[in-house]
């Protein structure tokens, strides 16, 4: 990677390793870079140590989506999904487990896969990409074994609820559908921007961002970031963000947000933005925090840059790691 | 027997005296006398005893002396007689030992019969030194005689060469009018020996930097490419004048400044800014000869460069001119390209020639107080780094080296061809910029029809303007921080701004041009004034279209060697621009019809987490889709 290559990168997905020393991070390019989190934070730490360990060519196209399960590393490509071994990556082997390509109809043009969450219910990988619809794959046979249908224009984004066994997707079409993980049904579909509170028609209708907490929902994108309660499927609380959120998470009794904008946002549930952390990406597109390690519990953010900001303390930002 | 004499006499003497005093005086006073004298005749028998003892002793004396000496006599005679006798052999030996003599087999066998008298001498050790000897005194008469005959023969080979030198020297006129006379007939056979025969004289003058230079660019130029061309200029006599004296060392330069400083303190006091400044320009002397080296391009266009060698700093320079076979058109902001300050910069990386490549330069530039080399430079020439390559020079830089380092015409000849490729090449590329400049500032951007596939057939947006701007002018821009935050934007390049306009959009992109375009991609920064200011930095897809030309480039080389890079990405830029503003999303909020519809073939618009745009040209389908 060149001066020029670095200066255009964006780093699309993140995923911490699980035993929570080892971050694995996706770019444009289709490279996934490894960096280990312990010599980073360790206080004799170097800038060399800011770098990867091991940064290798995962697929063709970006890669927007990472997840890590007790022992692998899943990537998605461009129509694509492959498997690492964390064990073997941490021994700087770089052979995929596997890899697999749902069944897409249209040949023209390979849809990317934008976001993938595990159900832990039935062990299966729910899958959303650019072809609109939500493919299952189950992880202990490996075989696609069904397709959600429904979305107008491609997902997104995908999150799993695992109480009430119910998959929900957002789209590009602004609709949040949320189905039944058994029956693959469409229970509810909410289309946000269809609610005066939240919408934003100068940007647009999309919903970029997803997440669930139990009775819980965020969601935002072209509408604002807003927190739905499930049961009455309506909107409690509009947080106003200027741009156009992309990654949503609940932490603790707060709410972080990601999007257009150099800065991490600090919401609280009622509403209010309590504070915008400077970062050093122009925008950002992921947010992940480690909750697998205690010692490790850093939150780290990436997007429009080759440097991927972590945060020790959430108050500011500690140091970057870079490609 | 003296003593029985004296005796007597004594005896007589008492007789009478004794018989004649008593007969004289009376019977009385006769007693007395007689016991008076009894006395004294006693006395003097007593005396006279003493003195014969006395006497007998002296001779008992000296007899026994005599007989002590001549006991020891003949001892010490003999052995002064032994002592003599020891020291004669041997200086009588030493002295026909020294004669270095042949071995006595060896003498056997050489020496003839009558010398060598084997009958006599193999007996006689005595008879056989001496033959040896007469052998030897047989040798060195020989000897001797040889000697003289060589010095003689010598002497006369002597004088047979200086007559045949003589003979030459004659010739010399002759050979000199017959080279003359063949002037023309070389000429009418493009032969030029008579020429490079004076250029040789010449360069025998050249200081020895330009002199390996002349040599290895003539034989490069003999072997590998005929339209390279050497000349040397300048006044031939001064060169002669100064190789006279001995060179001046450093030391010798500094000492004869003190003297001279001291010299003049004394005489008169001169002003010492004037002072200074005589010795800056004795520092920075050129030496009169300089080299003149002509590259012929393709198409007709000249490199002319002029090599200069700075004697006190023993470093050569470099003046640059461009001559073109047709009159460039004169485009305002072509201007830098070919400028002798600014052609041949970073022909090699980081070879700015802005300062001296001699370390031991900045001690000399201390005394005389230049502080930096760069205010001469155009005056004297550029010090890049491979000039003085090309010169035989090797300067050790400051990072170790680990590598072996040659000097002197090994180091010329392993430079010189791909210093004369990019030499080439650099002027090429620059007459190409300029020709595109030429065009760009009219707003037209040429394509050329290998290229042309690389773009849809209809191109909406045009180029509205095209200037270059000056280094701080573009790092005061917003949208260009990154670049200079990620050092891509360098003293050394070039900047300028360009605008596309389509209908109330306007795109502006800041441009930075590496001095070794082609082979640096030009680097495009994007701000996009269209419903609000949106820049690479803010908008993503304004950032993809960045990746478009900036990372994507190597699609827009066009064909080698790639000088139509520049006009290609200002026209992908256009195409992109295009895309953007057809697919943008309808606000429905506002009333009224889309400014830009819909043209462009796109299968998706919208794709992945920041949504982009379908930047990516399809040729032959014609379709727009995604990276």
């Amino acid at each position: 990677m060149g001066p020029i290559e670095l200066l255009h990168m964006s780093v699309f997905s993140q995923s911490f390793s699980p035993c929570g020393r080892f971050l694995a991070a996706g770019n444009n390019y289709g490279e996934i870079a490894v960096f280990s989190l312990s010599a980073a934070l360790s206080p004799d730490a170097t800038a060399a140590n800011q770098k990867p360990v091991l940064t290798f060519t995962a697929h063709e196209g970006p890669v927007f989506s990472l997840l890590s399960t007790d022992v692998h590393l899943l990537s998605a490509g461009n129509g694509e999904i492959s498997a690492w071994s964390w064990n073997e990556l941490s021994k700087k082997n770089v052979k995929p487990l596997w890899t697999k390509r749902p069944n897409y109809k249209s040949s023209l043009e390979i849809p990317e896969i934008n976001s993938m969450i595990i159900n832990p219910r039935d062990n299966s990988l729910v899958v959303g990409g650019g072809d609109n619809n939500i493919h299952i794959l189950d992880l202990e046979h490996g075989v696609f074994k069904n397709v959600l249908q429904g979305h107008s224009d491609y997902i997104h984004c995908v999150s799993v609820r695992d109480r009430e066994a119910e998959i929900l997707s957002g789209g590009e079409d602004g609709a949040v559908r949320m189905w039944d993980s058994r029956s693959g049904q469409c229970v509810h579909c909410i289309e946000v921007y269809k609610y005066e509170s939240c919408a934003r028609p100068q940007f647009g209708k999309w919903i970029s961002c997803l997440t669930t907490d139990s009775d819980w929902m965020l969601c935002g994108g072209g509408p604002s970031l807003s927190l739905w309660h499930l049961r009455s499927l309506s909107p409690t609380s509009v947080f106003p963000l200027s741009g156009c959120q992309r990654q949503a998470a609940f932490y603790q009794d707060k709410i972080l947000a990601v999007g257009e904008g150099a800065f991490v946002s600090h919401c609280l549930l009622g509403g209010e933005v309590k504070a915008q952390i400077p970062c050093t990406p122009q925008s950002l597109n992921t947010l992940q925090l480690n909750t697998n390690s205690t010692e490790h519990r850093v939150l780290t953010v990436g997007g429009s840059s080759d440097h991927i900001d972590v945060f020790t303390n959430l108050s500011y930002r500690a140091f970057s790691l870079s490609f | 027997m003296s003593s029985d004499a004296l005796k007597k006499r004594k005896s007589k003497v008492l007789r009478s005296d004794g018989g004649t005093p008593e007969m004289k005086r009376g019977r009385g006073e006769g007693d007395m006398q007689c016991v008076e004298v009894e006395q004294r005749r006693m006395q003097s028998c007593i005396h006279f005893m003493n003195l014969k003892k006395l006497n007998r002793l002296a001779h008992m004396r000296l007899k026994r002396g005599r007989d002590q000496t001549h006991e020891v006599i003949p001892t010490l005679l003999s052995n002064t007689v032994y002592e003599i006798f020891k020291e004669i052999p041997a200086s009588v030996k030493s002295k026909h030992e020294e004669i270095d003599l042949v071995s006595e087999g060896e003498f056997y066998q050489e020496a003839p019969q009558e010398i060598s008298r084997p009958h006599l001498t193999k007996n006689d050790p005595h008879q056989l030194t001496l033959a040896r000897l007469d052998w030897e005194l047989e040798q060195r008469k020989r000897l001797a005689e040889k000697y003289k005959e060589s010095q003689a023969s010598r002497e006369t080979i002597q004088k047979s060469i200086e007559v045949k030198k003589e003979h030459l020297t004659s010739l010399q006129p002759g050979l000199n009018a017959i080279m003359q006379a063949s002037l023309p007939v070389q000429e009418y056979l493009s032969m030029p020996f008579e020429q490079t025969q004076k250029q040789t004289e010449i360069a025998r003058h050249l200081p020895p930097p330009l002199y390996v230079l002349f040599v290895q660019a003539n034989a490069y130029g003999q072997a590998c490419d005929k339209n390279l061309s050497v000349s040397i200029s300048g006044d031939v006599d001064e060169a002669k004048a100064l190789s006279k004296p001995p060179d001046d060392s450093q030391d010798d330069e500094s000492d004869s400044d003190a003297e001279e400083e001291q010299e003049k303190t004394k005489r008169r006091r001169p002003t010492t800014g004037g002072q200074l400044d005589d010795k800056r320009r004795e520092m920075l002397k050129r030496h009169p000869l300089s080299l003149c080296l002509d590259l012929k391009c393709k198409d007709g266009s000249i490199l002319h460069l002029f090599f200069y060698y700075l004697m006190n700093l023993n470093i050569l320079t470099v003046k640059t001119k461009v001559s073109t076979a047709t009159d460039l058109n004169t485009a305002i902001s072509a201007g830098e390209l070919l400028k002798s300050d600014t052609l041949l910069s970073c022909l090699y990386t980081s070879d700015h020639g802005r300062e001296t490549p001699n370390p031991a330069n900045r001690y000399q530039f201390d005394k005389v107080g230049i502080v930096s080399f760069a205010d001469y430079v155009e005056d004297l020439g550029h010090p890049y780094m491979w000039v003085q390559n090309l010169g035989g020079l090797h300067f050790p830089s400051d990072s170790s080296e680990v590598c072996t380092v040659s000097v002197g015409s090994s180091l010329s000849a392993s430079h010189m061809e791909s210093t004369m490729k990019l030499l080439r090449g650099r002027v090429q590329s620059r007459l190409a910029l300029h020709k595109q400049f030429a065009s760009l500032e009219h707003s037209i951007i040429p394509v050329s029809s290998e290229c042309q596939h690389l773009f849809p057939a209809k191109i909406i947006s045009r180029l509205a303007r095209w200037t270059t701007i000056s280094q701080q002018e573009y790092m005061d821009l917003q949208y260009t921080r990154h670049v200079s935050d990620a050092g891509l934007a360098k003293e050394t390049d070039l900047y300028f701004m360009s605008v596309v306009e389509r209908g109330t959009a306007r795109l502006q992109a800041a441009v930075v041009l590496s001095p070794r375009y082609p082979e640096i991609s030009p680097l495009f920064s994007l701000s996009l004034s269209w419903k609000g200011e949106r820049s690479g930095r803010t908008d993503d897809n304004l950032r993809a279209m960045e990746s478009e030309v900036n990372v994507f480039k190597n699609e827009l080389q066009g064909p080698r060697p790639g000088h139509q890079l520049l006009t290609n990405q200002i026209a992908r830029l256009c195409v992109c621009l295009d895309v953007y503003l057809e697919t943008e999303g309808q606000d429905d909020g506002v009333e009224g019809p889309r400014e830009f519809p819909r043209e462009k073939m796109c299968l998706r618009t919208v794709r992945g987490p920041n949504r982009l745009k379908p930047f990516k040209y399809n040729h032959p389908q014609g379709f727009f889709s995604h990276r």
